[in-house]
């Protein structure tokens, strides 16, 4: 079977392959080389035959989920490895790897059958050094145009510092007029703009009021997070890191995300209580996240500063101080631990359990006023209901996830699809809403309140009437961790803008060889110009409050 | 009383005493009059009459200005916000407005480069002037009305809409893409909803048969029905209450103001016409703005709330009250009704609005017309 002779009858359509060995088969002589990661099989493939391989992966076996894409540099070579997964079952994983040579690091781009790999190859090529052949716009993406070498590479003078000034980045008051005939203007939306929600420089050209051309431009709050990663212990140094990821009160999960992947990497257990506590601060992490979109992007389209804002930061105000009588902080929580979390809930129990038990009556009566001020309000509604549509081929094809795939009517939680910690014991839904425009990925996201209060008050019954000695927090972790040279391991965790993934190849040191981080803002801002093209700038200012993007995790 | 020039300075002493009584008695006389009547008339009498008034009414303005910009405003937003606001500085964090003042007048004043000067420093001195001009006509009650001309009402529409070229230009001296737009769509606004606005308050002028301000007002004086003893006074806004909402809401696109605050649009297009405006300019920018809320208060009471009438307290204080009412719906509106987009605008204005106030001048004139 290859990719010349799609195979015409239904049956073979259905007999989708499903094994590695079955895959191995599609692929067929195309597989150079198998590998083993801990999360799926790999297969090494030639750097020519990289599109190849994946429309076969993708129209064939059905892995439409370009997750992420990881480059590396070995001592003899460059590896850039796809991250494949499935919408409908994202543990049906598989990785293609991409070995290039180090002095000709050029590989084929997959822009043509994952729309999303035009920005993770730019990060590539930008961090590492991979070329990609025929890829659309091989720029630099995070760092600034004039930067020297590629930071990730392993001939790169770290201790060379580079300050790029203002005045060798692009002017941005030069060249007006794009298409040449005059009828456009051209506008810099940010990095200074009230709705940028951060530092995002968005290059747009007007036609008239509306959005001929749309260009994100990211990297200003880049951080060098993943390299800061790579130089930490897995054991302590790593954890504080990812709240300064997504740092609108998501902290925990990423945390998380950092915590499953090493757990599964180094095989640790996480006894069933600390479980609990994990999945119940999540959530809450989850609803202080999801009030601060919502409370934002009613600042969007209103206007000033209004009521909506304001109530939503009062009650993610509750849930910080839930948070903080939790963890001892308010945002960046380092609570998480491999094995479990640093302490146990705050003394007296019954207290804390009574504070969330409050903040969670009340939610009900705060959720129907946001509803009576935002979602039945006919003026938000005409401003946002078809508006920003994002199809959800299109979504999938850009790796979007979270609310924002959610919005679009797809199906996906990895809360559900992949479970991890305890959510596959509680009694909750995925919501989804197959209006695919900025008014679905609001509603989403109210309703998905709903959905972690349901999950935060099961956990505060199960932990109420948990023995008093049996309540281990963390299991016996080795104050040293080592995991075996060359493991490797991609995980994933629902985080309150999507899919959050970290990578990690283990070089039998206490600190990873490789750390790589999927965030679900850096998929989700790619989906911006197909949203806003053709709209209003109104409407694209409210697609961008839509997608809730933290530019702390787009840039890392 | 023709007395020439050089004598009335002398003649004035003796005249105030005696003019004085006669020449405030009429509650309906303009202010100007008023005043020059207790000068002693004469062309000096006049001029520092209408002078000495026009100062008047402007600090009245102002004044009120002052207070609501940097006072009521936050406090009434942060009642709707379930905040405090100011507290800080002087009795409920009144002296705020001292401080404000000082610290804006403070900044520094920056030019953008390639400005168009002078239209750049013209524009923030035509958009509060156009509004205080419009007060020009406003009766206020308790005789404080500056000119009374037969034609005052549309002379505060003419006046008032000379704002959207103090706005325009603003946005296209400033150099800056965002202040052009907010520029252009304040131009777009402004056309989409004169026309509604004026239309509607002509039916206000069938009614009346006059444009005269104090005509409209006397208008409205008298009874429409009395309910169980309780005289119901004809304020246009219960003869017509459609045309009343209809100019309600054309008013708030003419000032500009949540749902229709789409020129300033900050999360859209920054500040708009006023992105590039700081210091004493930009002072001068959020006068205007305030003014012209006031202005629309001031117009809508005059045409539809009976102008300064009212039971037990003073006209001008019911005036005021009315104009405050006013200003409070507006701060309401701005917490509580996301802003509509330019197109969604423009539609309203030219498809809805435009129909609807022609319909309810034709059925007002018809009504008249049956009646009378």
């Amino acid at each position: 079977m290859s990719l010349e002779e799609p195979s015409p009858d239904a049956g073979a359509i259905e007999a989708v392959p499903q094994t590695a060995d079955e895959l191995a088969d599609l692929l067929g002589d195309r597989v150079l080389d198998r590998e083993e990661h801990v999360n799926a099989p790999g297969f090494v493939v030639r750097p020519d035959e990289v599109q190849d391989v994946l429309f076969t992966l993708r129209d064939e076996a059905g892995y439409d989920h370009l997750s992420c894409v990881t480059a590396q540099e070995y001592e003899d070579r460059y590896e850039s490895i796809y991250h494949l997964k499935k919408y409908d079952d994202p543990t049906d994983e598989v990785s293609v790897v991409v070995p290039t040579p180090s002095d000709a690091p050029v590989s084929q781009t997959a822009e043509p059958v994952y729309r999303t790999a035009d920005w993770h190859e730019r990060e590539a090529y930008d961090l590492v050094g991979i070329d990609y052949d025929d890829h659309p716009d091989l720029r630099r993406i995070l760092l600034p145009e004039t930067w020297q070498g590629h930071p990730l590479s392993r001939d790169y003078d770290q201790s060379r510092p580079q300050v790029v000034a203002l005045r060798e980045h692009a002017n941005p008051l030069q060249e007006d007029q794009r298409a040449g005939d005059g009828d456009t203007m051209f506008l810099n939306i940010g990095p200074h703009h009230p709705a940028t929600h951060g530092v995002l420089h968005v290059k747009a050209t007007l036609d008239g009021e509306q959005i001929a051309d749309l260009e994100s431009d990211i990297g200003y709050l880049h951080r060098c997070e993943e390299q800061m990663c790579q130089q930490g212990t897995y054991r302590h140094q790593i954890m504080p890191y990812p709240d300064r990821w997504d740092y609108i009160s998501a902290g925990i999960l990423n945390e998380w995300a950092y915590a499953r992947a090493a757990e599964d990497l180094a095989d640790l257990e996480v006894p069933e209580y600390a479980q609990v506590i994990r999945t119940m601060s999540a959530e809450l992490c989850r609803i202080a996240s999801h009030m601060l979109a919502v409370g934002t992007f009613a600042l969007d389209v209103y206007g000033d500063f209004t009521a909506i804002f304001m109530y939503a930061v009062r009650d993610r105000e509750k849930v910080q101080n839930i948070l903080e009588d939790l963890t001892g902080q308010r945002l960046m929580f380092n609570y998480l631990r491999l094995g479990g979390v640093v302490w146990d809930l705050p003394e007296p129990r019954e207290e804390f359990f009574e504070k969330i038990r409050d903040f969670l009556d009340d939610l009900p009566e705060s959720l129907e006023e946001y509803h009576d001020l935002i979602t039945s309000n006919e003026i938000l509604q005409s401003r946002t209901v078809g508006t920003g549509v994002l199809p959800p081929e299109v979504a999938k094809s850009y790796g979007a996830t979270g609310p924002v795939a959610r919005g679009s009517g797809i199906d996906y939680d990895l809360r559900r699809d992949d479970p991890y910690g305890y959510y596959d014991e509680l009694d909750w839904d995925v919501i989804t809403d197959d209006g695919c425009d900025n008014f679905s990925r609001l509603f989403v996201r109210l309703r998905e309140v709903e959905e972690s209060a349901k999950i935060i008050e099961q956990c505060v019954d199960i932990l109420e009437d948990w023995p008093e000695d049996e309540r281990t927090i963390q299991s016996n972790v080795p104050r040293t961790l080592k995991p075996e040279a060359d493991k490797e391991i991609y995980r994933a965790v629902e985080a309150a803008k999507g899919e959050l993934g970290i990578y990690i190849r283990s070089d039998g040191t206490d600190k990873p060889g490789r750390f790589k981080i999927r965030s679900p803002c850096f998929s989700n801002l790619q989906t911006l110009p197909e949203m806003s093209e053709g709209e209003y700038v109104p409407d694209m200012i409210a697609s961008l409050g839509s997608l809730d993007i933290v530019l702390g995790e787009v840039d890392r | 009383m023709p007395v020439p020039l050089q004598a009335t300075g002398t003649a004035t002493p003796t005249g105030t005493a005696a003019n004085g009584t006669a020449g405030a008695a009429p509650p309906s006389a303009p202010l100007a009059d008023a005043i020059s009547g207790l000068l002693g008339g004469g062309l000096l009498g006049d001029v520092v009459g209408a002078l000495l008034g026009a100062f008047l009414i402007a600090n009245l303005m102002l004044i009120m200005t002052a207070v609501a910009g940097p006072w009521a405003k936050r406090k009434i937003t942060a009642a709707f916000t379930d905040r405090i606001a100011v507290n800080r500085i002087g009795p409920f964090g009144l002296l705020i407005i001292v401080a404000d003042a000082v610290r804006l007048l403070s900044k520094e004043l920056v030019i953008p480069d390639g400005a168009d000067r002078p239209a750049f420093d013209i524009a923030p001195i035509v958009l509060p002037f156009s509004a205080l001009l419009g007060f020009a006509v406003i009766p206020m009650g308790n005789g404080i009305h500056l000119a009374d001309p037969e034609t005052g009402l549309v002379f505060a529409f003419a006046a008032s809409s000379i704002a959207s070229l103090g706005l325009i230009m603003a946005g296209y001296a400033s150099n800056n893409k965002y202040s052009l737009l907010g520029g252009l769509r304040s131009i777009a606004q402004n056309l989409a909803y004169e026309i509604p606005l004026v239309i509607t308050a002509a039916s206000v002028v069938i009614f009346t048969g006059t444009l005269q301000m104090s005509g409209i007002v006397a208008q409205q004086t008298e009874t429409l029905i009395n309910v169980g003893g309780i005289r119901i006074p004809q304020w246009f806004a219960f003869v017509n209450p459609f045309a009343f909402v209809l100019f309600l809401a054309a008013n708030m696109a003419e000032i500009g103001r949540n749902p229709f605050d789409i020129p300033e649009a900050p999360t859209e297009i920054v500040a708009g016409y006023q992105t590039e405006y700081g210091s004493v300019y930009f002072v001068l920018f959020y006068l205007g703005e305030f003014i012209h809320i006031f202005l629309g208060g001031a117009i809508m009471a005059t045409l539809f709330l009976g102008g300064p009438a009212g039971p037990i307290l003073p006209g001008f204080l019911w005036f005021i009250i009315k104009i405050w009412a006013f200003f409070l719906f507006t701060q309401w509106a701005r917490s509580a009704i996301p802003r509509v987009r330019i197109d969604q605008l423009i539609e309203i204005g030219w498809k809805g609005m435009l129909v609807l106030s022609f319909a309810n001048l034709v059925l007002t004139a018809i009504i008249v017309g049956v009646i009378a």
